[in-house]
């Protein structure tokens, strides 16, 4: 990707960042077709590539290309909001590698020793078996030093450079991700323990520390695509961070309702996690708002044309925000309370607010970053929408919203035959999964999978050969 | 209106736990309370600025 | 004189996120100490004295669990009863019965278990869940299991179909084969035993108790 439009180190090391995560977002997609096949067709890869490995690549390659991106997004910002180069670069690339080989041998592990005796070295060298995080410990190490480096980084240059909301928003939220990711990396032999520490790695990375970095991320995209206001941007972007945090850090509660864990947790993670729609409300609000104010304005001017400056960069964050509402708000909230969660816990519920969350909150803003990047490298004035983006952007978003729905249909006939009526044992359970609702749901959550990886392919392209595209302005 | 207390180990935050919303009030409460004071001192600096 | 409005102040929003952080946080880690001391492992000698633990201490396997409503909660909780025969021995000391949690612990980790099936609820959900499937009747007396697997207990049943999952097929999608010996198959059904001694404040509701209920009728 060399070229001459780039000034900043960081801001090429933020492209390597956002190619690996790109490739490593296809596997994702591919190891979640493998999975998607096994529910319709259980004996596919039966013995050489069980459900387990294929689900674990899934979710592992999802949360470490999410990694990947945001911290490319992170080195691609710095430089314009704190004004000056990112200090300690030559580290950021040697750890950059660093990372990246580490996750290339964590994969091959996975793929062809995929489980170990039951021992101290199974834990440290091959899997420690703990749902996201299933990294082995030496892994956990290597992440932690990857992950101190990249905060080093952010925090010199921070401190040295101008230091806007933003920054001083994005400083105090790596710190508290990069620090969190030490609640998951010991042994108990207490489950109950296990799965409490273990929640405060998922849940307050994903429903606190992640939330408010894409609300930094979406400050600083509408500043940069669309020209807002940063005084009425970072005002938004603390009442946000006030709500994710308020909400947020207690409403890890509603992960505590069935571990072994106390009966005030119901109260406490009830209540709370059911404000956590809330900031994401007034996220929308705000993207939408912003917009419409700065094309307003630009209209009273008398001028006609789109303030955004970057189109397809532009889409993402606004589906983002809709995303974002939609996945982590209404499907979370569907079943946060107890007396919802106390059956549906557990079943393909979860797996539908999984996968609209994840997308909606995170894949999407990541996406338009990788876009805001593919402008800035090719010093794009005006960036527009070619067909494949549209393709792309068009069929991974049905292709999600199609899972998702299809999804939570299997999930409701789970609750209903598997939990309400047969009460959640081994026959109850097949009962719920042979049900004629349930396997249809599996069927069409197969094909929206295929429709969402056709729409990858699509934007990988896209952002391959959007750069060098004559229809942008120069 | 206020049940009796049914956690199997007695605690702090299971004593608050009154039946449904007590703990859930009081926690929510004594975090956004103190904003008020926070209010008030950032008017004052405000006023003083004008 | 323009009056600048206090809720369009920056400071004020920036302060007021620092402080709601930086409370919830406390109130979190406080609440942690006074969960973790109520979830911390129970002993033998709770066993003896019947003192009711969360989390009860490993020596559990040592007696037979039950799950009954309680009137007082309004859901089911685990029961402690009389002693049962687990592997022919009831007799585990607190040693040897922590050895084989521990070894089920790691094996359940070291197996991927959770990629597949769910533990107290959280895991995949390709396969049933695990919580209290010590009590489920399809490994009891009268369930189907037992004459599968041509063992006459439980966690004799239990153990070989963990050792050889592709030989019992009960469903087109079949548990693999994950090179489980019959040290670390033991280990496990301990770990299964224990787990379902925990009190999950009644989750899943109603375990086995509706039976044959298919499709309405």
């Amino acid at each position: 990707m060399a070229n001459n439009y780039l000034n900043s180190e960081s801001k090429q090391l933020a492209t390597w960042y956002f190619t690996f995560a790109a490739i490593l977002f296809g596997a994702q997609l591919l190891f979640g077709l493998v999975a998607a096949i096994q529910y319709v067709m259980p004996g596919f890869l039966y013995g050489i590539l069980d459900f387990s490995i294929a689900r674990i690549l899934h979710i592992n390659a999802l949360v470490v290309w999410m990694v990947f991106a945001m911290f490319g997004a992170v080195y691609w910002l710095l430089p314009d909001e704190t004004g000056i180069e990112t200090i300690g670069i030559k580290v950021g690339k040697l750890l950059f590698w660093i990372f990246a080989a580490a996750i290339v041998v964590v994969v091959l592990v996975y793929l062809f020793i995929q489980v170990g005796p039951a021992d101290e070295t199974t834990i440290w060298f091959i899997t420690e078996g703990r749902e996201y995080i299933e990294a082995p410990r030496w892994a956990d190490w290597g992440i932690v030093v990857v992950a101190l480096g990249f905060v080093a980084n952010l925090f010199l240059t921070g401190i040295k450079g101008r230091q806007t909301g933003i920054v001083t928003v994005l400083m105090a939220d790596m710190i508290a991700f990069a620090g969190l990711y030490l609640a998951g990396m010991f042994f108990t032999d207490n489950i109950s323990i296990d799965q409490y520490w273990w929640w405060w790695v998922i849940h307050l990375w994903v429903e606190a520390t992640w939330e408010v970095y894409v609300g930094a991320i979406a400050a600083y995209g509408l500043i940069t695509m669309i020209g807002a206001h940063r005084k009425v941007v970072e005002m938004w972007l603390w009442i946000e961070v006030a709500m994710l945090f308020g909400s947020g850090i207690l409403g890890l509660g509603h992960h505590y309702f069935w571990i072994g864990t106390p009966e005030y947790w119901w109260e406490i993670g009830a209540l709370f996690s059911a404000l956590e729609p809330l900031p994401l409300v007034a996220m929308f609000i705000h993207v939408l708002y912003d917009w419409g104010k700065t094309q307003g304005a630009e209209e009273e001017k008398g001028s006609t044309v789109s303030v955004v400056n970057n189109k397809p960069a532009f889409t993402w964050f606004v589906l983002n925000a809709f995303g974002n509402f939609l996945g982590a708000g209404i499907w979370g909230f569907f079943h946060t309370l107890p007396q919802v969660n106390l059956y549906t816990h557990g079943t393909q519920f979860t797996s539908a607010h999984g996968h609209l969350a994840f997308f909606g909150a995170y894949a999407t803003i990541l996406i338009g970053m990788m876009y805001i990047a593919v402008q800035g490298t090719n010093g794009i004035k005006i960036m527009k929408h070619t067909k494949a983006s549209i393709w792309g952007v068009s069929m991974i978003v049905s292709g999600v919203v199609g899972m998702t729905v299809a999804l939570t249909i299997a999930g409701y006939v789970q609750v209903l035959v598997s939990r309400a009526q047969m009460g959640a044992t081994w026959a109850g359970y097949f009962d719920g999964q042979s049900g004629l609702w349930f396997t249809q749901a599996m069927d069409w959550r197969l094909i929206m999978g295929a429709v969402t990886f056709i729409g990858f392919i699509f934007l990988a392209k896209d952002l391959l050969t959007t750069g060098k595209n004559p229809v942008h302005e120069k | 209106m206020f049940e009796p207390f049914t956690d199997v180990v007695p605690s702090f935050f299971g004593w608050l736990n009154q039946g449904p919303l007590t703990l859930t009030i009081f926690l929510h409460t004594v975090i956004i309370l103190p904003m008020i004071w926070i209010y008030f001192q950032e008017k004052k600096r405000l006023e003083n600025e004008e | 004189m323009a009056k600048k409005s206090v809720w369009s102040d920056n400071r004020f929003w920036q302060r007021s996120a620092t402080w709601v952080t930086g409370f919830a946080s406390i109130l979190l880690i406080w609440l942690t100490f006074d969960t973790s001391a109520q979830i911390a492992m129970g002993n033998d000698q709770d066993l003896k004295d019947g003192v009711t633990k969360r989390v009860p201490g490993p020596t559990v396997i040592n007696y037979k669990i039950t799950y009954e409503m309680d009137a007082k909660r309004g859901h089911e909780v685990p029961v402690i009863g009389e002693k049962e025969k687990f592997f022919g021995r009831d007799d585990y000391s607190e040693e040897e019965a922590g050895a084989l949690l521990h070894l089920g612990k790691l094996g359940s980790q070291a197996k991927n278990c959770m990629d597949c099936h769910t533990l107290l609820g959280n895991g995949a959900y390709y396969a049933p869940d695990l919580t209290k499937s010590w009590l489920d009747p399809a490994w009891g007396p009268d369930g189907a299991m037992q004459a599968l697997t041509g063992k006459n207990t439980k966690e004799e049943a239990i153990a070989e179909f963990l050792q050889h999952p592709d030989q019992y097929p009960t469903h087109a999608r079949m548990m693999p084969d994950l090179g489980i010996t019959a040290e670390e198959a033991k280990g496990l059904v301990a770990f299964l035993k224990h787990m379902s001694s925990i009190d999950t404040n009644g989750f899943p509701r109603n375990f086995g108790r509706m039976q044959g209920a298919v499709n309405g009728k």
